[in-house]
């Protein structure tokens, strides 16, 4: 809402304070003001002058010399404008060393086609009046004495602009009367109410038999209000209103219409006026206030040729519609340079049906935006009045007698009185809520400020009757609220207070901490990937189906919720290719979002996804690309820490391999026989889908199940003997897994062994084709004495035994 | 005529023996290298297309659209083989004997990862209120509209929602379910839940139609809410000023604005001094973070509204509460001077490594 500070100013006289202390205290009042701009600034360093002749250039056609009495002395100046007007008239100078802000220009002695001006006369759009303008501003004759300063002869040139951040609860104050008691109230001023001023003429032709009127959704359109002018003569308005509503970003358009956008921003109420000769049928002008039918076209001021739906509430004529209810007008019966006779409408709509109609067309206008949060019910009469004064001065023509209200069934000439809500409130609940203690006397008179009316008051409690423009006040604790607002809530003290603390319910997000912390720990870096995903993405990486669909999704990529982390994790990789960074090591953590059981809400499970690509780091050798065994590596160093156990990694067979998978490398991460999650190199139908430019190696775990926390490990005694180790290699035909081998070896070597380790594994060589050649290291060890040599000969001669027959393995030398 | 019967005769061969040539080729670079001894700049088709100069003008015309004719079924048979060589290298690697994963796995961690800065972030914020005595208090992300507007206090079409553009999904049921808008759907399922006294914060990923420099449809928020006996806006500020000193630095100023969210009352908007243009002695000279103010907004907050209670089977008269709720990116770009805000979910490598 941009708001004036000129205007406030007339409706709160007595205020005294500079535009920026008005701007910080209504900050701090709730109104946040998010912009100040200076309307008109040039007009400070500019100043009337008189035409006094007028020459033609001497060279060039256009441009023409003229010379303007600046009080006690003339000067010529160059002017292109081709409005320049005869000697006498009053136009305006930028003279020598003047600054233009809205054209960023310092007037400096010019020559132009040979003649040196000294000085510039102005448009408006020069002097930062207007965005355009055609010719120079001539002042109407009489404004002031030549040399007077701009600012003082025209003082609607010059004004404060705020941009205040009108919050939804407060649609008062989109208009400057609502914002102008806020600031009476401030500073404990009066407020004065706008003038309805003089109505000029009243004509014999009663309001009532200018049209008929009929309200058939009561509901939607709880009053309706009408006044009315005749004989009007329409034109421009006069500079004052020009100004005011260009200051505002309001254009001029023309006095009568002008006027309905004055009252407007006045009182935040929107209205509408009618070329009554143009409200059909011609002759016997009808208004009806009806819902819409399905499908029926209104053709709005903007071109647009909207369908309407059975929700929607119109304005019609006798003959069809003319307006969409408090969103906008059509074009037919609008005024126009021929208008005649005018009819005012000033009505209240139901604010939610104003806002379902705007926003299923898409709409947002000043008048939508006002009614959508509810204008002072009360106000009604009070508008019409000051919309019809206002147009017997400044456009001619005679009121017509009487308003006409019609209300349900009652169709009158006063508005029915509205009904103002009342509170209880006691002096106790301010402290109670903010923790400071205002006086009674002082809450009572902010009330009063505001425009509540108090009864039944005791020492420290009273009946508050409302005002009927603030419907955000519905309890006693928003009272207390403006209370605060006007003591200040700058002081309420700061108080810890004594916390009863809590303790988790859920545990995810210490659990998502600790497993986030672990990644980093092993090198992967964080990244947090979109919940949104594109139907395709998921299904090239055979995910299951998305369990939630969005209703109004931004594109199709953010259509559905994932099912697999995995999405947004390889989106970052194809991502740090494409600028490419070929080696990326990530995990991200979060919900994948599955179908329901019981309730209608996806089942949300938290899972921890890893995404390996490029090349190993270090830094000694050449750098090698990553492969399986790093990844089995994270994978149970996760789990490991996440858990407490070490996982087991078991390979997936072909049939029941993830189809993401590559169905060389895919396996599952079990814990205690538990899949908890899977693992492998992904499927290369995949990488070619997904457009990853090369291998990568995707791990996702369920992090659910950890919650609990690690298991703690518990001490075992260290030992006090001596181990002793032998190594033994085995040549093993392909296919046998080494981790079969191991468990043999494990076996074989009884309970002596403390340890089997795989230190070497050899392929070609000496070692026959379709052979590998593994060796492995086991520690012997007793708890209670040292292992003599024979001990563990005896022990690992069974190993080698055992290996050989059961294999075919042979003894690598 | 003689070149015509030339032509005729070379194009036949051709055509015959193009689709085994091609299938004969067992690599992509023997089938790449048959098809430019046809197609190449030397290739047989080309040298066809030379003689087709010495026929006679007449018969030009027909020869060379049997030329073209030729030309396309070479390039398709060549496009086949193509792609039935890929095919079959594809099934050869995914036949491929499996990797040995009982082999022992590798763990060399060279350097460590890099967390990312809104966790960062989320991490120190849940840090301050945990020593405060707040716990985390879980809740889902898709959540029922009653949960994250009605009994909030937002009526039906109530324009308050125009600041809460939410996505809607097609999930089916008795109420329509939405992607949280805020964090504040867990002060709901807390306090229905839940018997007074509690203090709990809801730090979480919420969801609104926004997509700009400065806004992300995805971002995070920080909830916090406090209800007990007596618990006045006094208590809030303390809080507030608790919670500004202890990430932002001691000495960090805190102001409140009156505002309005719909399920609070009082509410206010907390700017704290900036920190960015402090000086030694406290003061602030004003940047281009703050608009020169010394100020910078960070949060919102309010005292929770009686109809929240009710709406929670609370009862207002006994106890009261505040709740307060910040968006952690806005804390991530303050904090690390981030331009914008879509560099936080590239999670490009380049910048995850500088935090």
């Amino acid at each position: 809402m941009k708001a004036s500070y000129r205007w406030l100013k007339e409706l709160v006289p007595t205020l005294n304070a500079s535009p920026s202390e008005v701007a910080d205290k209504l900050t701090f009042a709730g109104l946040e003001i998010e912009g100040v701009s200076e309307f008109g600034a040039g007009a400070e360093q500019c100043i009337v002058v008189a035409v006094v002749a007028i020459e033609p250039h001497p060279t060039k056609s256009g441009l023409r010399l003229v010379t303007v009495d600046r009080g006690g002395a003339t000067q010529q100046v160059v002017c292109g404008a081709p409005n320049v007007p005869d000697p006498g008239g009053l136009v305006v100078l930028a003279p020598l060393g003047a600054y233009l802000p809205a054209k960023d220009l310092t007037i400096a002695p010019r020559a132009i086609a040979g003649v040196t001006s000294e000085g510039m006369l102005c448009s408006e759009s020069e002097l930062g009046l207007s965005d355009e303008s055609d010719g120079i501003l001539i002042l109407p004759a009489g404004t002031a004495a030549p040399g007077t300063k701009l600012a003082d002869a025209v003082p609607g040139t010059r004004d404060t602009i705020y941009d205040i951040n009108v919050l939804p609860n407060r649609p008062d104050a989109l208009g400057h009367v609502g914002i102008a008691r806020d600031v009476a109230a401030l500073y404990g001023i009066p407020f004065a109410w706008p003038s309805t001023g003089e109505v000029a003429r009243t004509s014999d032709v009663a309001t009532t038999s200018l049209a008929s009127i009929t309200v058939e959704d009561p509901e939607r359109c709880p009053h309706y209000g009408a006044a009315g002018a005749v004989d009007v003569t329409i034109g421009a308005s006069p500079l004052w209103l020009k100004l005011r509503l260009q200051a505002l970003g309001v254009r001029s358009i023309s006095n009568v219409v002008d006027i309905t956008n004055f009252v407007m921003l006045e009182y935040g109420h929107p209205m509408h006026a009618f070329d009554l000769d143009r409200v059909r049928p011609a002759g016997k002008p009808a208004v009806v206030v009806r819902r819409a039918r399905d499908g029926e076209a209104v053709k709005t001021l903007d071109g647009v040729e909207r369908k309407m739906i059975a929700d929607d509430l119109l304005i019609c004529d006798g003959e069809g519609p003319v307006a969409i209810a408090g969103v906008m007008g059509g074009g037919d019966s609008e005024i126009s340079g021929g208008t005649k006779r005018v009819l005012f409408e000033c009505a209240c709509f139901d604010p939610r049906s104003v806002r379902r109609t705007a926003r299923r067309q898409g709409m947002h206008t000043e008048s939508s935006h006002r009614f959508e949060r509810g204008v002072d019910v009360a106000d009604v009469a009070r508008v019409l009045d000051r919309a019809v004064a206002l147009t017997t001065t400044l456009a001619g023509g005679a009121a017509t007698r009487g308003r006409l209200h019609v209300q349900g069934s009652r169709a009158e000439g006063e508005p029915s009185p509205v009904a103002r809500k009342v509170l209880r409130f006691e002096g106790k609940s301010v402290e109670a809520v903010t923790g400071v203690a205002v006086p009674f006397a002082e809450s009572v008179a902010v009330l009063q400020r505001l425009g509540c009316e108090l009864d039944n008051a005791t020492a420290n409690a009273c009946d508050v009757h409302l005002p009927t423009h603030r419907h955000d006040l519905g309890r006693e604790v928003d009272l207390v609220d403006e209370i605060l607002r006007f003591h200040g809530i700058d002081k309420v003290p700061a108080q810890l207070p004594a916390i009863r603390a809590s303790r988790d319910v859920g545990g995810r997000e210490e659990l998502i901490r600790r497993a986030k912390e672990t990644c980093a720990t092993l090198g992967l870096s964080e990244a947090i990937t979109f919940s949104f995903t594109a139907v395709k993405s998921l299904e090239h990486l055979w995910a299951p189906p998305p369990a939630v669909v969005l209703e109004n999704p931004m594109s199709e990529n953010q259509a559905v919720l994932r099912t697999t982390l995995l999405v947004g994790l390889l989106d970052a990789v194809k991502n740090a290719r494409r600028h490419g960074e070929r080696d990326v090591r990530q995990f991200t953590t979060g919900p994948v979002f599955l179908a329901p059981s019981a309730d209608v809400l996806p089942t949300e499970r938290t899972r921890l996804a890893v995404a390996l690509a490029g090349d190993r780091t270090g830094w000694l050798e050449k750098p090698k690309p990553l492969d399986v065994w790093d990844l089995k590596g994270y994978a149970e160093e996760i789990v490991r820490r996440l858990s407490g156990f070490a996982p087991a990694i078991v390979a997936a067979s072909r049939e029941d391999a993830p189809r993401h998978l590559h169905p060389r490398g895919a396996a599952f991460v079990e814990l205690g026989g538990q899949r908890v999650g899977s693992m492998g190199p992904l499927h290369p139908d995949a990488v070619d889908a997904l457009d990853l430019d090369g291998q990568v190696f995707v791990l996702e775990i369920e992090l659910d199940g950890f919650a609990a926390g690690a298991a703690v490990p518990r001490f075992t005694a260290i030992p006090r003997f001596p181990a002793s180790s032998r190594d033994i290699a085995l040549v093993v035909k392909d296919g046998i897994s080494a981790g079969e081998v191991e468990a043999t070896v494990r076996a074989a070597a009884g309970p002596l062994a403390e340890a089997v380790r795989l230190f070497d594994r050899f392929v070609g060589g000496q070692v026959p084709a379709g052979h590998t050649s593994l060796a492995f290291r086991v520690v012997y060890r007793s708890t209670d004495k040292t292992l003599t040599d024979a001990e563990v000969d005896k022990a690992h001669a069974n190993v080698v035994a055992t290996a050989s027959s059961q294999f075919g393995a042979t003894l690598r030398a | 005529m003689a070149a015509e019967i030339d032509i005729d005769r070379a194009l036949t061969d051709l055509r015959t023996g193009v689709g085994a040539r091609f299938e004969a080729c067992t690599t992509e670079q023997a089938l790449r290298d048959e098809n430019a001894k046809i197609q190449g700049k030397k290739g047989e088709l080309t040298a066809i297309l030379d003689l087709l100069g010495k026929a006679p003008p007449a018969e030009r015309k027909a020869i060379g659209q049997r030329v073209n004719g030729i030309k396309q079924e070479v390039v398709a048979a060549f496009e086949s083989a193509l792609s039935a060589l890929r095919k079959k290298e594809r099934q050869a690697e995914l036949d491929a004997p499996p990797f040995d994963l009982s082999l022992p796995a590798r763990l060399p961690v060279a350097e460590p990862g890099h967390r990312h800065p809104i966790s960062l972030v989320r991490e120190d914020v849940v840090n301050v209120f945990r020593q405060l005595g707040f716990a985390v208090f879980d809740g889902p992300e898709v959540d029922h509209e009653v949960n994250n507007f009605g009994k909030l206090g937002y009526p039906p079409d109530h324009p308050a929602t125009d600041m809460q553009d939410t996505f809607w999904t097609k999930v089916t049921g008795d109420t329509r379910a939405l992607l949280r808008s805020h964090t504040s759907n867990i002060q709901i399922r807390a306090m229905s839940t839940m018997k007074p006294p509690m203090a709990f914060i809801a730090p979480g990923t919420v969801y609104r139609r926004d997509d700009d420099a400065t806004h992300s449809p995805m971002f995070h928020q920080i909830e916090a809410f406090l209800v007990d006996r007596n618990v006045t806006l006094a208590h809030l500020k303390g809080v507030l000023s608790e919670f500004a000193e202890r990430i932002y630095g001691p000495n960090t100023p805190v102001r409140l604005r009156p505002s309005y969210f719909p399920f609070v009352e009082p509410g206010a908007e907390v700017d704290i001094g900036c920190v960015f243009c402090k000086q030694p002695d406290g003061t602030r000279k004003g940047c281009n973070m703050c608009k020169h103010t010394g100020w910078i907004e960070i949060l919102g907050c309010g005292m929770i509204h009686p109809v929240v209670f009710e709406n929670c089977g609370i009862d207002p008269k006994e106890w009261s509460g505040f709740a307060l709720g910040m968006g952690l990116e806005r804390i991530a770009i303050l904090k690390y001077g981030i331009p914008n805000i879509k560099l936080l979910f590239e999670n490009d490598p380049r910048f995850l490594n500088q935090f």
